[in-house]
């Protein structure tokens, strides 16, 4: 049973195994070249926060980080449909399709037993390879922690580090492999599988800010809080008296005479003067010590779902109606 | 030269051979057994019936198909032939009734049973060595030496791939995995369906080469009577998704007869003889009846019934069968 496994896909296995190893090249000489970078331009004491590292900080993130994570952020999306479409779909809608299925079931392995070998060891495979690229990305962050901070937390790059990669990819592979049994056509099974993916993505990523009930921090320093490690959900203004309020309260301040009233600095010179009336910021947001919490919570909604149809598909399978 | 695979039927020490060769008896207590101190038979339906959303493609199918015999299903197309092999393979599960193969609910000895589904799918991208393998991991009684031999003597290379067979190679691989198997009951579904006419002699002739090594039993569908005539010995009609004929062929040969005659004796004849078809041209009438010998009357002429003719007549009267065996019907 292994060596068919094995055998019938080792494509995907040596094609997604070569594009890891490309993807951990480009990391690899991403994270070198930025480190070589940082050695030769960086001030003393930089990359840090410190106001002399500026310059470095965001060269470092414009010509090195920013267009390394842009390939990756596409990664949850991606790479889940990827492996749900080439990993999952197959495995059974191909048998189906090709007629194989009655070849393979009437061996003196059982159906149960061909199943199982083929969901678990394809599924390890699946999920080993996730948390191999999940591993590479972590290191590569290392070279960007001085100067961008701990970015595990941020939105994009949630889902490309720690354990959750693991669970999307084998959500993706049981979606896929559940998609066979309904439709038995690779093709429409494919299909189906991506188009499933690419509504749960979005669904996933909206309500993860829902995981825990955020932190409420008032404050008049709320800059730190938004280019900190955590996880900001939302703001609003507080006045003097304590009431919260979603906008920025108009009337208290004047706009600033001698500069556009839309630009930046008029922003920036109406909320200082906001500050100095008394009036506050609350930000809501998750502090960066429940980065784990989160990666275990969608970790487990995500295997539930895996489990879910990994049932349905032992369920339809075995239910012999072929 | 052809194969030579098992020598003689499945041995006793074999967990999945229901009995031990030659001897009649059970192995072992067996409660599922339905004829303790016989041999079971090779396939045993009570009541069957398999229906797909709705519509029945088999329905209250009763027969038995004795151990060692090489058993023809034949019947018109849709007429429930491959649902009724495939409840016998356990890749169906019935709707109603049972399936029992030598005495056991069918799926639950499968190393005992192997299944050459219509199409011949084998993996494509496989080569004819890893097809081997892929049945040697999956089968505990694999012969893999009379396997290789068997191929070599058809002359297909281990190296080529499945894809790039032709049909009549593509067949012998898929029959020469389910022989390697050694199983005690085969099962094909329209294994000559897509070949030409010398593929298809010699994948007969293969299979009955194995037959008359092995003992094996056989359970083959097809829809053309007459290439089955000489290679079987027991005959399932399968019309309408019901049996109709179920019988040793030389029963049904020696049971019916074409009687020709005058027309106006014909009603008198059709009273005393169960008549299977009945065609009147002016003066004169053709009978094809179920009975054993002449009718004394000297008008009547009569003649044995060829086997196609017979299988004609009777798909052509859904309504009549012949069941369970015909030698036992009255024969005058």
């Amino acid at each position: 049973m292994l060596w068919l496994t094995w055998r019938q896909h080792r494509a995907q296995i040596l094609v997604t195994g070569g594009l890891l190893l490309a993807l951990g090249l480009l990391l690899l000489v991403s994270g070198l070249r930025a480190g070589a970078y940082a050695a030769e331009h960086a001030p003393p004491g930089c990359p840090g926060p410190a106001a002399a590292c500026l310059e470095v900080n965001t060269a470092l993130y414009e010509d090195f980080y920013n267009p390394v994570y842009l390939v990756f952020g596409l990664l949850p999306f991606l790479g889940s449909g990827l492996i749900g479409a080439f990993w999952g779909a197959p495995v059974l809608a191909a048998e189906f399709e090709r007629g194989t299925a009655t070849l393979a079931w009437t061996q003196s392995v059982s159906v149960g037993r061909w199943l199982a070998v083929k969901l678990a060891v394809l599924g390890a495979v699946v999920v080993t390879a996730a948390l191999a690229l999940s591993a590479m990305i972590g290191l590569w962050l290392t070279v960007f922690r001085d100067a961008l901070g701990d970015r595990r937390f941020h939105d994009g790059v949630f889902s490309m580090v720690g354990v959750v990669p693991a669970a999307w990819w084998l959500f993706a592979f049981m979606l896929g492999a559940a998609a066979g049994t309904f439709f038995r056509r690779t093709l429409a099974a494919m299909a189906v599988t991506v188009a499933v993916i690419a509504l749960t993505v979005p669904v996933v990523f909206f309500s993860r800010d829902a995981y825990a009930e955020p932190d409420r921090t008032v404050t008049a320093e709320w800059s730190a809080l938004f280019n900190g490690d955590g996880k900001v959900v939302g703001q609003a203004w507080v006045d003097p008296a304590g009431r919260e309020r979603p906008d920025r309260p108009s009337g208290v301040c004047p706009p600033p005479s001698g500069v556009p009233a839309q630009s930046e600095r008029a922003q920036t010179l109406v909320e200082e003067c906001l500050i100095g009336k008394g009036y506050r910021m609350a930000v809501y947001h998750h502090p960066p010590s429940r980065f784990w919490r989160f990666q275990w919570t969608e970790t487990g909604i995500l295997l539930t779902a895996a489990l879910v149809l990994g049932g349905l598909t032992a369920v339809r399978t075995l239910r012999r109606r072929s | 030269m052809m194969s030579l695979f098992r020598s003689g039927p499945p041995s006793g020490e074999e967990d999945d051979a229901p009995f031990p060769a030659g001897t009649g008896l059970p192995a072992e207590h067996d409660p599922h057994d339905p004829w303790p101190g016989r041999r079971a038979p090779a396939l045993e339906t009570t009541g069957l019936g398999r229906r797909y959303r709705g519509a029945w493609a088999l329905r209250d199918c009763s027969l038995a198909v004795p151990a060692g015999r090489v058993a023809a299903v034949v019947g018109p197309n849709g007429a429930g032939k491959t649902t009724l092999l495939r409840t016998a393979v356990g890749l169906l599960a019935p709707t109603t009734g049972q399936v029992r193969v030598f005495g056991r609910p069918a799926g639950e000895s499968p190393a005992g049973i192997a299944f050459l589904a219509q199409g011949k799918p084998l993996y494509p991208g496989f080569r004819v060595r890893e097809m081997l393998r892929f049945g040697r991991g999956l089968n505990p009684r694999w012969d893999e030496e009379a396997a290789r031999r068997r191929l070599a003597g058809l002359g297909i290379p281990l190296e080529r791939r499945v894809g790039s067979l032709s049909g009549g190679q593509r067949t012998q691989v898929a029959l020469t995995l389910a022989l390697a198997k050694q199983p005690d009951l085969l099962v094909l579904d329209e294994p000559l369906a897509d070949l030409d006419p010398l593929a298809r002699h010699d994948v007969m002739r293969s299979l009955m080469e194995a037959v008359a090594e092995t003992g094996l039993s056989v359970l083959l569908s097809s829809h053309v009577v007459s290439e089955l005539e000489g290679a079987c010995d027991w005959l399932l009609v399968v019309n309408g998704g019901r049996v109709q004929v179920s019988g040793d062929i030389d029963d049904l040969l020696t049971g019916h007869r074409v009687l020709t005659g005058p027309a106006e004796a014909a009603d008198a004849l059709a009273a005393r003889l169960p008549v299977i078809s009945r065609e009147e041209t002016g003066r004169q009438a053709t009978l094809l009846v179920r009975a054993a010998a002449s009718p004394p009357d000297p008008r009547w002429s009569s003649r044995p019934a060829p086997l196609e003719e017979i299988v004609l007549a009777y798909l052509r009267s859904p309504g009549l069968s012949s069941l369970p065996r015909p030698s036992l019907t009255p024969a005058r």
